[in-house]
């Protein structure tokens, strides 16, 4: 029974286990449930269902906060990125003038690699080891040029095309072993293609260009469901790139990271990996 | 008027250093502003994957490089908890349909384990608690997130209703319907009725 005021609904009976009842509808809520054990039996069992579930969860909010989580760490992450970010886009906007000014004139005196942007340089490895690996890793038939049987005749045609030396990164610990390798043409000379293949068939690509200035950390970026990282070491620009997940991709690349150049260990890696740029 | 403008001045210089600062005085407040809620975002974000902590975290973080880069953008009068909920609400909504294809986790039991030692608090009290989670998780997640926002996050129900864009009426009907789904889960004994549903799926 009711005793006054609008009658009391099941919203009513929530908000007085939640402790968002009006005051002025108190007086008819108790009164309802003292004239009705049956709900209130119900809402006391809500009630100790909601406490219960407080309690269980208390852990999660107790912890002390990750430092990747800390507000200043995101801050200063954010900055770092807008700063890199405006300063490619400055360096573009200049090349751009610049090129128009100059024209061709310009071409034949500098090396246009020379004056991009490490960040340029970058993506555009890392779109062109994409675009190789998409083409080639489906490759059934001529997946390779030259196969992992003759790895000397490979190392030595492809070393000798790219001027420099060159070592097979050994990726027996990520459980990849070498197919073989293709010489590519890229922007202003040959780019070098070596590709790694798993026991569930998965293919991985290593892609290689020399010549590249600057030594640059991990980068990540994603096209097409295809993951590449890219980093440029000792005059060589490297691409690792497969359909595969971020953390298996960045363990190849520390791995290869090591192998490479072949004149002594290494002992670091070159910095955490960043988010995508 | 000389004195005003050094005032202005000194109050300017004084001001930490913080850059696309649109409004300065919650800039300067924004961190302790933010970081008060974190320890109920982790929670709101773990329980909603069902005790994937990792997950949770990666949650969380999203969200707060989000609310600090869309700092200027946030309504001023609005507060800053239901706003910084409905961003993280949003986030596992857009990722939802990944995390379906990677499998669905079923780790809030595991938390349940982990979490609750039977040792100090006794054993009834965990089991206890472990049954309540494993029911908890085979509520529909509709129906987890108002529990969660009302019950354990103390949103009041119209700014519940706000964090999920749903209208006010709907949050109450699935607090009713999520509410009498776990009582009756916990009064017909949890475990053949949710060993029957994880199998489904």
């Amino acid at each position: 029974m009711t005793p006054r005021g609008r009658p009391v609904g099941e919203d009513d009976l929530h908000a007085h286990i939640d402790g968002q009842l009006p005051h002025d509808r108190a007086e008819d809520v108790n009164a309802y449930l003292a004239a009705h054990p049956e709900e209130r039996e119900r809402f006391s069992q809500y009630a100790a269902q909601r406490q219960a579930l407080r309690a269980a969860l208390a852990a999660q909010a107790d912890e002390p906060i990750p430092a990747r989580l800390r507000v200043a760490t995101l801050l200063a992450e954010q900055r770092r990125r807008r700063s890199r970010w405006l300063i490619e886009i400055a360096a573009a906007v200049c090349l751009i003038v610049l090129g128009g000014i100059s024209g061709w004139v310009a071409r034949d005196l500098t090396s246009p690699r020379g004056s991009l942007p490490l960040g340029a340089v970058a993506r555009m490895i890392t779109a062109d080891a994409i675009a190789a690996h998409r083409t080639f890793s489906v490759e059934v038939r001529h997946p390779v040029e030259v196969d992992a049987a003759q790895e000397a005749h490979l190392v030595q045609w492809l070393s000798k095309r790219l001027g420099r030396q060159l070592t097979v990164p050994d990726l027996a610990a990520a459980d990849f072993r070498l197919m073989g390798g293709r010489l590519l043409p890229a922007e202003d000379g040959p780019a070098a293609q070596f590709m790694y293949e798993n026991g569930n068939a998965e293919r991985l690509t290593l892609y290689l260009r020399a010549g590249i200035d600057g030594e640059t950390a991990f980068r990540y970026h994603e096209e097409g469901g295809i993951g590449a990282f890219y980093w440029s070491d000792q005059g060589f620009g490297y691409a690792i790139a497969a359909k595969a997940d971020r953390d298996l991709l960045l363990r190849i690349s520390e791995i290869v990271y090591q192998q490479t150049p072949p004149d002594g260990v290494k002992a670091k890696i070159p910095s955490a990996p960043g988010k995508a740029s | 008027m000389p004195t005003p403008t050094r005032t202005l001045l000194a109050e300017a210089s004084r001001r930490p250093t913080v850059a696309y600062c649109h409004d300065g005085a919650a800039m300067r407040d924004q961190p302790s502003l933010i970081e008060a809620h974190i320890p109920g975002l982790r929670r709101f974000a773990c329980a909603l994957l069902r005790g994937d902590r990792q997950g949770a975290d990666d949650l969380v973080q999203d969200c707060l490089e989000r609310a600090v880069s869309r700092w200027h953008l946030r309504r001023v009068e609005g507060d800053v908890r239901g706003w910084l909920y409905t961003i993280l609400y949003n986030r596992f909504l857009s990722d939802k349909h990944r995390q379906r294809r990677r499998g669905v986790h079923d780790a809030l039991l595991e938390v349940a384990e982990a979490e609750l030692p039977g040792v100090d608090r006794g054993q009834d009290w965990a089991l206890e608690h472990r049954d309540l989670l494993r029911a908890f998780a085979a509520l529909t997640e509709e129906q987890r997130s108002v529990l969660l926002l009302i019950g354990v996050e103390d949103l009041s129900y119209q700014e519940a209703a706000r964090v999920l864009g749903v209208p006010i009426g709907t949050v109450m009907s699935r607090l009713t319907r999520g509410r009498e789904r776990l009582r009756h889960y916990m009064n017909s004994g949890v475990d053949g009725r949710n060993a029957g549903l994880r199998r489904v799926k």
